[in-house]
């Protein structure tokens, strides 16, 4: 009996095959003994096994069972505080806070290559033009900048400021 | 809806009240088909301590899924079908994790069952209730979980070989091939059983 031979029959017996071949299978079984023979075994052990499962009992009591089930539903449908509904500034501020943050660092970068360019010594810088002289001074420690305007007509530089010098804090 | 009420209620009464959130009547669907679910998974994964946990997180999923449930098919059965797709993504896990043994390939390739003498005599003729179901336990134990799981499907699923193939994602060829090889292997595995007993 070949392979193919035993498959069909084990359709057979489960009932998959097209009502044709049923009828060339039981042709078969009226004459060969060594098909019937395999069809025994096979219709025995599918006996054998059928009642298997309905006699199996879980080895834990209802109530511990349960309690796994429970707790594992309950943390399912704890909120997700991802899923909360937050006001358009704070879903913003993720996107902002790198922006501003390099928007620091460009201005602190600024600030430093400006002094450098300068050459004057830190908190002290000289800005001067045609007609007006101008001195700044910037107090690190009290937050606070001095700028000086004088006339180039009447000092080149002068600890004394002019009249008309203006303080910006 | 009472624990009275829940304990007489039938179980579409228990999956409406439960689609609501009836904790109350789950855990009543639980208590009904918590031995069957169990069984199935024991039937497949041949360890008590996984069947557990695997029909437990069975029932949270058919928890989170009870929305999707339409009464096409009984609780019970929609209930299986959710622990048997656990049960297999287990297998497959399992299966990725260790070599494949030499006689697994052969059995997937033919085997010895193909040429093996028929057993004339049914081995487990006269056996009673409790000797029986250890015999087939010792015995499905023996089988790859590719054998063991068609087998699982079709005689305690009901499943026809097309539903099966689509299950386990195979050719309904390979599905036919491997029901044999299992039914085969069982009955020599039953008859070596016998012989021992007598000896």
């Amino acid at each position: 009996m070949n392979f193919e031979t035993q498959l069909k029959l084990q359709a057979y017996l489960d009932g998959e095959l097209p009502e044709s071949e049923a009828r060339e299978v039981a042709k078969w079984l009226a004459h060969d003994q060594e098909v019937v023979l395999l069809l025994g075994e096979l219709r025995n052990t599918r006996q054998a096994i059928a009642g298997f499962e309905a006699g199996v009992r879980l080895p834990e009591s209802r109530e511990f069972y349960w309690s796994k089930i429970d707790r594992a539903i309950g943390q399912l449908e704890r909120p997700q505080p991802v899923a909360q509904k937050r006001p358009l500034f704070f879903r913003l501020q993720r996107f902002l806070a790198p922006v501003s943050g390099a928007l620091a660092l460009a201005v602190i970068l600024g600030i430093t290559l400006l002094n450098g360019n300068t050459g004057t010594t830190l908190g002290e810088t000289e800005l001067a033009s045609e007609d007006m002289g101008a001195i700044t001074f910037r107090s690190e420690s009290e937050g606070m900048t001095t700028v000086w305007l004088y006339n180039r007509g009447d000092s080149e530089f002068t600890d004394d400021p002019a009249p008309d010098s203006v303080e910006l804090q | 809806m009472s624990d009275k009420d829940h304990s007489s209620a039938d179980d579409q009464a228990l999956v409406r009240s439960a689609q609501k959130g009836d904790m109350g009547a789950f855990e009543e669907l639980v208590a009904r088909h918590r031995d069957k679910i169990y069984a199935r998974a024991l039937s497949m994964m041949r360890n008590e301590e996984e069947a557990v946990d695997l029909s437990q997180e069975a029932w949270v999923k058919g928890w989170q899924r009870l929305a999707q449930f339409q009464g096409e098919a009984s609780f019970g059965t929609w209930m299986t079908r959710i622990v048997i797709n656990l049960c297999l993504d287990q297998l497959r896990k399992h299966k990725r994790q260790r070599t494949e043994s030499i006689e697994a390939m052969d059995e997937d390739s033919g085997g010895v069952e193909r040429q093996m003498p028929v057993i004339t005599v049914n081995p487990t003729a006269g056996l009673e209730r409790t000797e029986l179901r250890q015999r087939i336990d010792k015995a499905l134990a023996k089988l790859s979980y590719e054998h063991r799981t068609v087998l699982v499907l079709h005689e305690f699923e009901e499943m026809e070989y097309k539903e099966i193939a689509k299950t386990m994602e195979c050719s309904i060829g390979t599905v036919m091939s491997r029901l044999f090889y299992a039914r085969r292997k069982m009955a020599a595995i039953l008859a070596d059983l016998r012989k021992e007993e007598g000896s």
